[in-house]
């Protein structure tokens, strides 16, 4: 019985220092966005702004996503592996905050938080804003994953995973009709389900491009190069594929209103490429081939 | 039609990528040839059987060669190739026999299909002719070079002047010689002692629908012993 109850004990001590490490991260979250300092430190009303509410709690969830990845051995000692949660809870906080500021300057390059959120508290603004903070905490969870508590390969693959995911964010325009900037500015829900599912999309066919045997850094990322090219070539098969086998018709209904006919088409969009992302993730992951060199 | 432009430039992009850096392309030379065997086969004397054969792939092909390369002077290596189509069906009817050799005096290299370590034979750096019983002679190796036999996967096989004397005269005439008995090439017996591998892949395997069905469902939906 006195075993069970340390190990309860054990358990309860590590989630009261989980906490502690939230409240590390609040504090870091200041740091990287020091125009927030207001809204963190003061009691949060979740009702009064609910795309506020969206965009701080992404984040969140976010933490919550890479923590997640992080163990704790007691086997080899509460202070050590208290002390190696602390220090990699450390870096995937400032990992997370500094990606999201580089992704929230890509994607809202035309937008201010300030204007968006707080003003014109634009709801499509939001929704993107939470999504690029999950697809994040995703793609940094896996990279942990891979960097095997190594911090330079941690430091490698979370650039080059930051450029792939960048990139990739760039494409919007050459796959949907949408216009970001402008439907953005008209707080359309549409464009925001559409882009949700482009970067779950995306961030999908990214995780799989990094999932394969990692013995030596130079040709996993090439690997991972050619991956992501592949699924460029295989993903437009599956959005066509799924297009014709459902005879779906992209062009606009007459008599519509254009609120409702790009509520449609982006629910749609993000449909069929979220669905086009993860039947491509078979391809480029899942299919195994063994060995080439013939053992003869 | 300009998607169609893009799409096809990425596909080139990929395929290049892929090409020149697959680790799988690494190490593996490609012939299509006999005489780029030259390059790859140092020293001499030499002699390169053709040990195995073999092709991956689903619907494109891609054909591997496997040599035995047997020095005068040391152990054999092995070496193996990629090759076209047409070069592999070629060398195929030649499997376990020499395909490639370079002289040791004049360097003078041959292709002509003979049997395994046909280059020694009648050479008295290596050998002398023993004369038996019933008058006819046959090559017997010197103790030192009592290795070679079993590198080339002779067996019984013992060499007589008359074997050697066809050999000569094949190789002259740029003729395949298979053995007296066509002990050597793809249907010769001593080739099937020699290189069973090849012969155990051309089996067809034995596919009972009823028993891999059987298997596939004891094996994925059966409890196992273990829960």
């Amino acid at each position: 019985m006195n075993e069970i109850f340390d190990k309860l004990l054990i358990r309860i001590l590590f989630t009261v220092f989980i906490c502690l490490a939230l409240f590390i991260y609040k504090y870091a979250h200041i740091l990287f966005y020091p125009s927030k300092k207001k809204q963190i430190l003061k009691t949060i009303y979740p009702s009064e702004n609910y795309v506020d509410t969206l965009h701080l709690f992404s984040r969140l969830i976010g933490i919550g996503l890479i923590f997640s990845t992080l163990e704790f051995n007691e086997y080899i000692g509460i202070s050590i592996s208290t002390f190696h949660f602390f220090v990699w809870s450390i870096i995937g906080i400032i990992f997370y905050l500094l990606s999201i500021y580089i992704m929230e300057n890509i994607i809202f390059y035309n937008f201010e938080y300030k204007d968006e959120v707080l003003k014109k508290k634009n709801g499509a603004y939001g929704v993107v804003s939470f999504t690029s903070a999950i697809c994040l905490a995703i793609i940094i969870k896996m990279i942990f994953q891979e960097s095997e508590n190594s911090i330079i390969i941690l430091i490698i693959l979370w650039l080059f995973s930051l450029v792939l995911f960048g990139f990739s964010t760039r494409l919007f325009k050459y796959v949907s009709k949408l216009s970001f900037n402008s439907l953005m500015l008209q707080k359309n829900i549409g464009l925001s389900i559409a882009y949700s599912g482009f970067l779950f999309g995306n961030t999908i066919v990214i995780i799989s491009s990094f999932s394969h045997e990692h013995l030596d850094i130079g040709p996993y990322l090439i690997q991972v190069i050619l991956k992501a090219l592949l699924s460029i070539l295989i993903l437009p098969i599956f959005k066509y594929g799924i297009n014709f086998v459902f005879k779906i018709n992209e062009s606009k209904n007459q008599g519509l209103e254009e609120e409702v006919n790009h509520l449609g088409h982006g629910v749609y969009f993000a449909s069929v490429y979220l669905t086009a992302a993860l039947l491509t993730s078979i391809i480029i992951a899942q299919i195994h081939f063994g060995t080439i060199y013939p053992f003869f | 039609m300009n998607k169609l432009i893009l799409y096809g430039i990425l596909l080139l992009v990929y395929l290049g990528l892929s090409k020149s850096l697959s680790p799988g392309e690494y190490g593996i030379r490609y012939i299509n040839k006999k005489e780029d065997l030259i390059d790859l086969i140092p020293g001499q004397p030499v002699s390169a059987i053709l040990a195995d054969m073999h092709s991956t792939g689903f619907l494109i092909k891609t054909y591997y060669q496997k040599y035995k390369i047997v020095y005068g002077f040391q152990s054999y290596e092995e070496l193996i190739v990629r090759t076209s189509s047409k070069f592999s069906d070629s060398l195929r009817p030649y499997l376990g026999m020499s395909v490639f050799r370079r002289h040791a005096d004049t360097g003078e290299v041959s292709y002509t299909p003979l049997p395994p370590g046909s280059i020694f034979i009648g050479d008295r750096n290596y050998g002398n002719w023993k004369v038996l019983k019933n008058g006819n002679k046959t090559w017997s190796f010197f103790r030192v070079y009592r290795q070679l036999p079993t590198y080339l996967g002779w067996f019984d096989f013992s060499p007589s002047y008359a074997v050697f004397l066809k050999i000569s005269s094949h190789e002259e005439l740029d003729k395949p010689y298979f053995g007296s008995n066509d002990e050597f090439g793809l249907k010769g017996s001593i080739t099937k002692k020699a290189y069973p591998k090849y012969f155990e892949r051309q089996i067809p395997e034995d596919i009972n629908l009823k028993t891999f069905i059987k298997d596939y469902l004891k094996e994925n939906f059966i409890k196992r012993e273990s829960l």
